[in-house]
């Protein structure tokens, strides 16, 4: 057949349906496009295709009791010769019409061979005569509309047979799809036994289709929601193809004029309708979602027009689709993954064009292509065919790893939690401690913190000796206490919160730097200082302002119109100041005085009745709701580590003034934050140092270990050390015989054991028992 | 044009450098350094770089849709189009292998997403099938272990929805073992595990209409008993002309429903990815939303009086508002402490953000997408300094 002229230009038309009578089986179009075939068990009609709707032409059911001949459930309008038309009933009969008929009963032959629903009909593509039919008995019958019966009869030995179709480009050449999964290949002329057969699905192969320009490009669709396409101009049927739909395929046609394209739909469950590209095959290229309920026939309106799609459905309606007003699934599917590691490692996995993309299109303040679409790479000056650039696509998976010791990552969250001491020890010392650990872990303000609360809640009897001895050893806060309260927060209030807060942080941390006290440039800008953990940005932040920065820590300055130092006091740090606005007040002691130097938040609030510092006894009370303010400040920082371990440090002395609910919502956080990285041991002491019933319930749950005494053998059955039966210690150490506190591990098999160090040491040199019992233990 | 052609003569000896590194093998660790403007008296090795970069061959024949990391960070799931999951663990070395790759759906994955590690190694994905399934890893009677695979298998197909299923989560564990999915026709449906043991049995608790094509949830992950169950969904929905594209449902314990708490209504673009930030003790909740830009909500609950079946009022304050990826924003993702926003966008960058103390929210960093780059100081610098410092910047990681 020759070629027709392109017709893209003069068929032209919009998205458009109109209503059926009945559900439709299928449909057809003639050649010219201009006219479609409905047909169903209830529905026989001819529609023409307007600009701007369908309009009936025909009703092909006519007489008074229509018989089951008219119940389709396939139609073919003839290729060649456009007024003819087949169907196939579901008694089996099959009947072709002449629409040149001047009665109103357009019938012209019927063919009652098959004994069963005949599924397909289909006509030659070229020879006007020449009919097939597939039916449900499993016989393809092929017809010479000249005769009154059939030609020649094909048996495919197999089961049912759901499709038939005449090959395209191969005179002689069919292929027929069977419900047991096979696909056959028969030559017209010769009836007693097929070409070649392959198992192409599992379940039925409810259809089949052969490429318009590829011979030998056969598509089929199967119960297995598998489209697949096969080559038959090999030797060996390759299957070069697979697309996995998400229902049965019920019907697939190849698009015009786009060699990978091809449209399916499905048998049930899935109403839309798809077409895709081979070469991609996990993502539609385009899906029509119009229809309500299953789609029964497809065809692309004119078999060189790529753009319009007519489909029928069980919903009694007929659709035109639009290629352009279908949905891209690939358009909404994000091309890009992300996720936040606990250690503050990123995965990113992106669409590898996004990521060609020129470098300076992402920098800042250049808006390359303001609100476009930047999904392809700009240095192709000429943009690429659009579904070339669908069918080519891949992403790439990266992690970016937090480097160790940087500030995304979480180093510092597992050093401290589990350097912190939370117990066991004065409470100033656990203060200084933690203080340490911070201060080592490059976390001034939580250093500070620590030392703040010591300080003010150390008991007033013995401030300075102990305290300031320690000062004196590690040197991290030198005594502050000889500037003029009054002065400062008169100067303060002038200012707005701001600068503020920033003197006040440079006055706190100028606390930890030993140095130049007396320096007083800088800082006047804003010192963007960013309080909380983990600062990704503090280099840059400071080192905006601050470019004299050169020590090892950072150096803050004083401005000099807030805080006028009366004199150096670097060196006599230990013994406590006459201070000098008030020397009449005799209790005032170095501690006192620092215990203005809190962290930014608290400091603020108090410096507006600093006034009361200088009574002589501060009552620790008289801290509680700062330090409670100062601990929801950690936890809005999403420092909830903080927060828990100076709420258990402080114990009594703050418990009262935080809501019961509050406190369980941080024990909660920060505990499953401890077991997310495993810190069980921090996490259990948390639990056993919490006060809130909820948490402290928490490892009461019964866990109950079954031990042996490691003596007689026995079960233990009581508490405590000593087996009840042999009256010996149970838990020795059978390498060093003292008995064990702390980590015992001992030997399911003989019950002995020791301390894990001990063990562990033993193990390295023998086998055997450290008890000398012969057996060879294991420990896993 | 001629503009793109300006463009493109000053990206051109930076392109032509990237390319000839991307000529090498993919598995390769490249290592850059973070570097600032200012001289600095710090050692450039401790502080500076931030990331290490490690391309990963992932192998998935389609887009990849999802990455999610478990509850320790130790290993990672990605799911992709390719209708196949696949599971990656962390080696010692800090190689990442992978341990097991299986075709799941029938369709492209959107999501995959880990449950609690207390009931065990649970995977969920979702997917254009219209279905969302349920994975348990099973140890040991599996021969596949000589090869270094682990077995996955199906635990449960959950097939409620009529249209795809665009997002999966795990409800918080306090909760107990629930999941949420959301599909394209605007259901929210929450499912529950009652036996947690039984992982192949789940009920359907509530359905949700939200009226809306929904493409992302999120539950609050609060824990505090002050804060009812809470859950906000995105919705893809692209008609630009109404807003409202957020919604936020909160459980009602006098009703037992989830009824809707508060509606975004400034957001009307579409809507990719949703996340609340880990609350870690916090007493309001920062949502940050993927759209045509990030923006970063700050919801503070309002006192109310607990006898009311009224749900929960907030006072919803916008935080942040950026447009810096110039395009669409596809996800982002929360640091463990909440204090490090993650946003990728069009533009094929990840880029940083945090908050200074007034609460601020300022870009940290941006990670060119491969893993080829990483380049810093965003925030002040105009375009040419900009690729100026990214041009020093790739040099130095070239001569490493």
């Amino acid at each position: 057949m020759e070629k027709m002229t392109r017709v893209s230009g003069t068929v032209s038309g919009c998205t458009m349906f109109c209503h059926l009578d009945a559900p439709a089986n299928a449909i057809s179009v003639c050649r010219d496009a201009t006219q479609v075939v409905v047909a169903g068990r209830n529905i026989f009609k001819i529609y023409g295709l307007e600009e701007d709707g369908f309009v009936e032409r025909l009703n092909l059911r006519v007489g008074r009791k229509p018989s089951l001949n008219f119940s389709c459930a396939d139609v073919m309008w003839h290729q060649m010769e456009e007024n003819l038309l087949a169907t196939a009933a579901t008694n089996g009969a099959v009947v072709t019409w002449n629409l040149a008929r001047p009665c109103r009963n357009k019938q012209e032959q019927l063919f009652t061979e098959h004994k069963r629903t005949v599924n397909k009909v289909c006509f030659h593509p070229t020879e006007v005569n020449m009919l097939l039919s597939g039916s449900q008995d499993g016989f393809m019958k092929c017809f010479d509309l000249r005769k009154k019966e059939s030609v020649s009869t094909f048996s495919g030995q197999s089961e049912s047979v759901r499709d038939v179709q005449f090959s395209i480009k191969d005179y002689f050449t069919f292929a027929a799809s069977f419900e047991n999964g096979n696909v056959q290949l028969w030559d017209i002329r010769r009836p007693d036994r097929y070409e070649r057969m392959f198992t192409a699905h599992t379940g039925p192969v409810f259809c089949c289709d052969w490429h318009p320009e590829d011979r030998g490009w056969l598509a089929t669709g199967g119960r297995d929601k598998m489209v697949k396409v096969w080559d038959m101009s090999t030797n060996r049927v390759k299957e070069i193809y697979c697309v996995q739909t998400i229902a049965s395929v019920a019907r697939v046609k190849w698009r015009p004029e786009r060699r990978y394209h091809l449209a399916t739909c499905s048998m049930m469950v899935d109403h839309n309708i798809y077409v895709w590209d081979v070469r991609r095959p996990f993502i539609p290229f385009a899906t029509f979602e119009e229809h309500k309920d299953v789609t029964t026939g497809i065809v692309w309106r004119h078999q060189h027009d790529p753009y319009f799609l007519l489909s029928g459905s069980k919903d009694s309606t007929l659709y035109q689709h639009m290629f352009k007003d279908a949905s891209r699934p690939v358009d909404r599917a994000n091309p890009e993954g992300l996720c936040f590691g606990l250690f503050g490692d990123l995965a990113f996995a992106a669409k590898e064009s996004l990521m060609s993309a020129p470098q300076s299109v992402g920098d800042v303040g250049r808006k390359t292509y303001p609100g476009g679409d930047r999904r392809y790479p700009i240095f192709f000056f000429k943009k690429p065919d659009v579904t070339e650039q669908f069918a080519q696509v891949s992403s790439a998976l990266s992690v970016f790893e937090s480097e160790a010791g940087s500030s995304v990552g979480m180093d510092w969250f597992i050093n401290t939690a589990q350097s912190y001491l939370l117990s066991g020890k004065p409470f100033a010392e656990l203060c200084e401690h933690n203080a340490q650990v911070a201060k080592r872990l490059n976390r001034p303000q939580e250093s500070t913190t620590w030392t703040m609360l010591r300080i003010m809640f150390s008991e007033p009897a013995n401030p300075s000796l102990s305290s300031n001895h320690n000062l004196n050893k590690s040197g991290n806060l030198p005594l502050v206490n000889s500037f003029s309260m009054k002065e400062m927060s008169a100067a303060l209030n002038e200012r707005n919160k701001e600068n503020r807060q920033d003197n006040l942080h440079s006055l706190e941390t100028n606390l930890n730097n030993n140095d130049e006290n007396e320096e007083t440039e800088g800082s006047e800008g804003q010192a963007e200082y960013l309080f909380g953990d983990a600062e990704l940005d503090d280099d840059d932040l400071y080192s905006m302002e601050h470019d004299n920065q050169a020590a090892e820590e950072p150096e803050y300055l004083l401005p000099q119109e807030a805080f006028p130092l009366r004199h150096e006091i670097m060196d006599h740090p230990s013994a406590p100041e006459p201070v000098q606005e008030k020397p009449e007040s005799p209790h005032v002691s170095g501690s006192e005085a620092e215990s203005t130097c809190l962290t930014p938040m608290e400091s603020f609030s108090l410096i507006s009745v600093s006034q009361l510092l200088f009574s002589p006894h501060l009552p620790p009370k008289f801290f509680c709701p700062i330090v409670k303010e100062m601990l929801c400040y950690y936890a809005e920082q999403g420092d909830v580590q903080m927060a828990v371990s100076v709420l258990i440090v402080l114990g009594d002395r703050i418990r009262k003034e935080i809501d019961e609910l509050t406190q369980e919502h941080w024990y909660m956080s920060y505990i499953d934050l401890l077991q997310r990285f495993e810190l069980w041991n921090v996490s259990n002491e948390v639990i056993k140092l919490s006060t809130c019933g909820a948490i402290m319930c928490l490892n009461q749950t019964s866990t109950t270990l079954h031990i042996n005494c490691s003596n007689c053998k026995r079960p233990m059955s009581n508490k405590g050390w000593i087996c009840d039966r042999c009256h010996h210690c149970a838990s020795v150490c059978a390498v060093c015989h003292h008995v064990v506190k702390g980590l015992f591990v001992w030997c399911q098999g003989c019950s002995h054991g020791g301390h894990l160090e001990h063990v562990m040491e033993w193990l390295k040199q023998s086998k055997h028992c450290p008890a000398g019992c012969g057996h060879l233990c294991e420990y896993t | 044009m001629g503009h793109m052609l300006s463009k493109f003569n000053v990206i051109g000896p930076l392109a032509a450098s990237r390319l000839k590194k991307k000529k090498k093998k993919s598995r390769e660790v490249h290592t850059f350094v973070f570097t600032s403007r200012v001289p600095l008296s710090r050692s450039v090795d401790d502080k500076n770089r931030m990331f290490v970069a490690r391309s990963i061959a992932a192998d998935h024949k389609d887009l990849i849709h999802d990455v999610s990391y478990d509850f320790h960070g130790r290993r990672m799931a990605t799911c992709s189009s390719d209708q196949s999951i696949k599971v990656w663990d962390k080696g010692g070395n800090g190689e990442w292998t992978c341990t097991a790759s299986w075709k799941t759906h029938s369709g492209s994955v959107w999501r995959v997403t880990w449950a609690h590690p207390e009931f065990g190694q649970v995977l969920a994905s979702c997917s254009f099938d219209r279905t969302a399934i349920v994975w348990e890893e099973i140890v040991g009677e599996s021969n596949d272990k000589q090869r270094g695979q682990s077995h996955w298998i199906k635990r449960t197909t959950l097939v409620d929805s009529r249209t795809s299923v665009t997002d999966v989560k795990f409800a918080p564990k306090h909760m107990g073992l629930m999941l949420t999915t959301c599909s394209a026709d605007g259901v929210v449906r929450i499912y529950e595990a009652p036996d947690v043991m039984n992982l192949s049995q789940w009920s359907l608790q509530h359905e949700i209409s939200s009226k809306l094509s929904c493409s992302c949830i999120s539950w609050n992950p609060s824990s505090s008993r002050a804060h009812a169950p809470m859950i906000a969904v995105g919705s893809d929905d692209s008609n630009v002309t109404y807003g409202g594209k957020v919604q936020i449902y909160e459980y009602n314990e006098v009703t037992r429903k989830y009824a809707k708490a508060e509606t975004l209504m400034t957001v009307a673009d579409a809507v990719h990815d949703i996340a609340f930030a880990p609350n870690l003790g916090r007493s309001f909740h920062v949502l940050a939303i993927a759209t045509k830009d990030v923006r970063i909500f700050k919801l503070v609950p309002l006192q109310k009086d607990s006898s009311s079946s009224a749900p929960t009022k907030f006072e919803v304050q916008v935080l942040a508002q950026f447009d810096s990826h110039n395009s669409q924003v596809w996800r982002v993702s929360w640091n463990i402490t909440s204090t490090l926003l993650a946003s990728s966008g069009d533009d094929g960058c990840v880029r940083l953000w945090k908050a200074n103390y007034m609460d601020n929210w300022k870009c940290t960093g941006i990670l060119k997408g491969d893993g080829s780059q990483v380049s810093g100081q965003p925030g002040a610098l105009s375009g040419v300094l900009g690729s100026a410092t990214a041009q020093s910047a790739l040099n130095g990681a070239t001569g490493r």
